[in-house]
């Protein structure tokens, strides 16, 4: 009995500790994408896009109707610091509620901030426990984040939203490279691969962009990659679910969506020393469009098409694996961890030269293209008679 | 501190005029009828409904005889049909001069025409007799009386339990009277090993108590000790099985019901047959039965009598329910007020937007919503049928919309409280222990979050398992884990595989909390 008294005694300062972390939804404001950039002076600028609630419940359920008066879903703030946190906490001073992280789903990196590099810079996101690892993080090119998180369109009530819709989109169609702040974390640390982040653009006061590809080499940014250099690259990398690819024909014009790919890259060694890169992508696809007058007939018309997106398919890659050694001299793909895996002393050597000597490998392209079905008909549907 | 309270108020009641007071101390019974009457009436003054008769009869009136029973409790047509009748009859048309031993003889052997006929010795029991309700002849100059059992049917007809209702399954449910509940179990029950070990009990109400089991499948152990826990029962009255249970109950101080109860014959009788013991009590159609484990609470009768498939899933859904109407209210609490991080993205727009303008913290709103709730409920029980309808219109206008409207509630904690409320309704007899743990994991997730829940959960598993019904572990089969008798538990076998009976039940007592608890027990009633 005496223990049982001892023990609720015990207990009882659990009580004490209140409910200091207690924090209703109410008074706290929830981010739904975040922005860093660097100002000239060399400070960090943080923008962040709160939504409000209440005013979305509104317009959702279509009871606002005020027309002019409505509420805004968002609002966008932007505040200057030494550091993200720095900016983030000083930011209360213009903002009514505690910002809440855990809900942001893009995270747009300024184009300053990235060529300062943002290895190190990235830490309080690493650091602070309310990341949320599955945000998307993208680099704004030719606008600041500011610029992209204010803009509202018409699809989505919150743009953040919007932002990661187009991602998703392009992302199946092999247009953007999706990176997610956990893949940016790992790659950041490391030295085989090379970061890269998908890309956006301001298109007008509504709309954005998400294609391309940001290139970085040592955690700064070096350059761009286009959609069809991206796709290469995707390519190369193993990294494309679905795309079409658009290849020329004889007086004509044909679409192929290829349904699947996988790509493999190896470094192929003579005498200690790496001698070529290689990559090997194979792929199918379905014929879903085609604009001409052959006939598809026989496997002998199947095959010459084959051949066609290959070297279509092909050209897309060594166009990235160009960019990546002669422009920016950065092993985006990987190569580097075919190495560090087969070759461990060789890599421990070269680790931090490994760019250098990427950049000088000949290269090997092998892409081997299958052609399934042609949808519901074989040959064109007007055909000269 | 409670026993001398009761030791206090014990004592108090048996001070007051003891001496108009019938004391039930064992008193022959006198050789004269004059005496005897005298007697009867000094202890039935001022019973009106007591009726006594003189009959005499024979050639100079020596056939003396006292009838004596209580108004509307015996049949009077059996009884002036079976015994008044046939004793005028017989005295009057044949001219007899008998002794009285021999008159004694004659009415109990060959007058009197009812089956039910017996012999009582002192006074004190034949007072019993007749405020049990039967007719008690006294016969001038025997020392000992007749009781003949012309009791009159009392009470309702047997109907469907309104608490138990089955869709599935024999109707039948218990009635008051005792007679009619034995004669409910015997019918489904034929054989002679079906044992009624009658008692009275409680010192002013004298009620027939009725322990009940199948001899051979009961295990013996648990049938000695709940003859021997209700024995001990001391109390002035038993007017509901509900008293028996809590004086036999393990634990008293226990949310959880450690002792089952039921209305339907058939369920009862499914748990005689698992070998569990039953208590009957005159005056009341619930039944008891004991050892009652935690998985009872789950289980139906529907259950057995639909295929296991659809058995298994409502048992799982049921536990389910149980949980939600538990946790639910705490773990909103938890969600919004610490935890946002786990939260999706949509919804917790959705959860902000429906909490916007809400002057209280979710704590308080919970607390207000399940609070009015519990009231409408037992309002809804306690009110009278025909203003039924006025109580659930004002209900679900002031806990439904009018409060979101007003800007006092938000329409999810609305929706929190309205799924807690149906499934609570989900597991019927463990709502009242549902009902309190759901504040405490209620104010726990205001304190601590998860962590509060967790600890308060870690707290009531540990009760649980600790817990016992006369010495059998309250969680079994799941803790201890008995592996064959997971045949009917959460997941149901069909009937056909269910081969063996509960082991469980005849498991050996490990750790003697039954005997720990017998001295307790034994202790209180030295005192």
């Amino acid at each position: 009995m005496k223990i049982k008294k001892l023990a609720i005694v015990l207990m009882l300062p659990i009580l004490l500790t209140g409910c200091w972390d207690n924090v209703d939804l109410t008074e706290i404001n929830i981010v739904t994408a975040m922005g860093i950039d660097k100002a000239e002076d060399g400070k960090v600028i943080v923008t962040v896009q709160v939504v409000e609630p209440a005013a979305l419940q509104s317009t959702s359920s279509g009871q606002g109707g005020g027309g002019s008066t409505q509420p805004k879903p968002v609002f966008v703030e932007s505040y200057k610091g030494e550091t993200i946190s720095d900016a983030l906490i000083s930011m209360k001073s213009i903002v009514d509620k505690r910002l809440f992280l855990s809900t942001i789903q893009v995270l747009i990196l300024g184009e300053r901030f990235c060529k300062d590099g943002i290895n190190e810079a990235l830490d309080f996101l690493h650091r602070d426990y309310q990341s949320e690892y599955l945000t998307d993080v993208l680099v704004a090119k030719d606008v600041t984040p500011e610029q992209i998180l204010k803009i509202q369109s018409d699809m989505e009530a919150i743009p953040a939203m919007y932002i990661k819709g187009t991602i998703e989109n392009t992302a199946i169609r092999a247009k953007v490279k999706r990176t997610m702040l956990i893949n940016l974390f790992k790659d950041i640390k490391n030295k085989c691969r090379q970061v890269t982040i998908g890309q956006i653009t301001k298109v007008n006061e509504k709309t954005v962009k998400t294609e391309g590809t940001a290139v970085f080499r040592d955690g700064k940014l070096v350059g761009w990659l286009d959609q069809y250099q991206t796709r290469g690259y995707l390519f190369a990398t193993d990294k494309v679910k679905s795309t079409i690819v658009n290849i020329p024909v004889t007086n004509g014009k044909m679409s192929i969506e290829v349904l699947n790919s996988s790509g493999k890259l190896d470094v192929e060694f003579k005498n200690g020393e790496p001698a070529k890169l290689s990559i090997q992508v194979n792929l199918e696809g379905n014929i879903v469009e085609y604009i001409g007058k052959e006939t598809l007939d026989s496997p002998g018309d199947i095959y010459k098409l084959e051949k066609i997106l290959s070297q279509e398919v092909k050209k897309e890659i060594v166009m990235a694996l160009n960019k990546a050694q002669k422009d920016y001299s950065s092993d985006i793909f990987g190569f580097g961890t075919v190495v560090h895996k087969y070759h461990p002393h060789y890599w421990e050597k070269v680790m931090d030269e490994w760019n250098d000597v990427f950049s000088k490998l000949p290269a090997e392209i092998k892409v081997d293209a299958k052609i399934r079905r042609a949808g519901l008909i074989k040959s064109p549907m007007m055909k000269d008679e | 501190m409670f026993r001398k309270i009761k030791r206090r108020l014990r004592v108090g009641s048996q001070q007051d005029n003891i001496d108009t007071i019938y004391t039930g101390i064992d008193e022959p019974l006198p050789r004269n009828i004059e005496r005897v009457k005298e007697r009867l009436n000094e202890i039935f003054s001022e019973c009106s409904d007591y009726i006594q008769r003189e009959i005499v009869c024979g050639e100079d009136g020596s056939v003396r005889i006292l009838v004596s029973y209580i108004e509307g409790f015996v049949d009077k047509k059996i009884l002036n049909q079976d015994v008044v009748r046939p004793i005028l009859d017989y005295f009057s048309s044949a001219e007899r001069q008998d002794k009285a031993k021999r008159v004694y003889q004659l009415i109990k052997e060959c007058i009197i025409s009812n089956n039910e006929v017996r012999e009582v010795e002192s006074l004190q029991q034949a007072v019993y007799k007749i405020v049990s309700g039967d007719a008690v002849l006294f016969v001038d100059g025997s020392k000992s009386a007749l009781v003949v059992g012309v009791k009159a049917p009392q009470g309702r007809q047997v109907e469907e339990p309104d608490t138990e209702v089955s869709i599935r399954g024999p109707r039948e449910g218990f009635v008051e009277n005792l007679a009619t509940n034995m004669v409910l179990i015997r019918k489904r029950i034929k054989t002679p090993n079906l044992k009624f070990e009658m008692m009275q009990l409680g010192i002013q109400t004298k009620t027939d108590v009725c322990i009940c089991y199948i001899k051979g499948i009961a295990n013996e152990e648990i049938v000695k000790e709940v003859r021997k826990r209700v024995k001990k029962i001391r109390g002035d009255a038993i007017l509901d099985t509900g008293y028996i249970e809590q004086y036999i109950t393990d634990n008293r101080l226990t949310l959880f019901p450690v002792v089952g109860n039921s209305e339907k014959c058939d369920k009862l009788v499914a748990k005689l047959l698992e070998g569990r013991v039953a208590i009957l009590c005159d005056g009341t159609p619930y039944v008891i039965t004991v050892p009652h484990l935690f998985i009872e609470s789950i289980q139906t009768s529907d259950d057995y009598y639909d295929h296991a498939f659809f058995a298994s899933f409502m048992r799982v859904l049921r536990f389910l329910a149980l949980l939600i109407s538990n946790l639910l209210p705490a773990m909103y609490v938890a969600l919004v007020s610490f935890h946002h991080t786990v939260i999706p993205f949509k919804l917790i727009i959705t959860l902000a937007a429906s909490r916007q303008g809400i002057p209280f913290s979710p704590f308080v709103e919970a607390i207000l919503m399940i609070t009015a709730f519990e009231l409408l409920r037992e309002a809804g029980v306690r009110m009278p049928r025909p203003i039924g309808q006025a109580l659930s219109i004002v209900g679900a206008i002031v806990l439904g919309e009018a409060s979101v409207n007003a800007g006092i509630a938000s329409n999810l904690m609305v929706i929190i409280v309205a799924i807690t409320a149906i499934c609570s309704f989900v597991v019927p007899p463990l709502i009242r222990a549902t009902m309190l743990l759901r504040f405490a994991f209620l104010i726990a997730a205001n304190f601590l979050g998860f962590l509060g829940i967790s600890l308060v959960a870690v707290t009531v598993i540990i009760h649980l398992c600790r817990l016992r019904s006369f010495g059998i572990p309250y969680m079994a089969p799941l803790s201890p884990l008995t592996a064959t008798d997971l045949k009917d538990s959460f997941i149901m076998v069909p009937i056909w595989a269910m081969i063996t009976r509960p082991k469980i039940l005849f498991q050996e007592d490990t750790r003697g909390t039954v005997g720990i608890k017998r001295q307790e027990v034994d202790k209180i009633s030295e005192d």
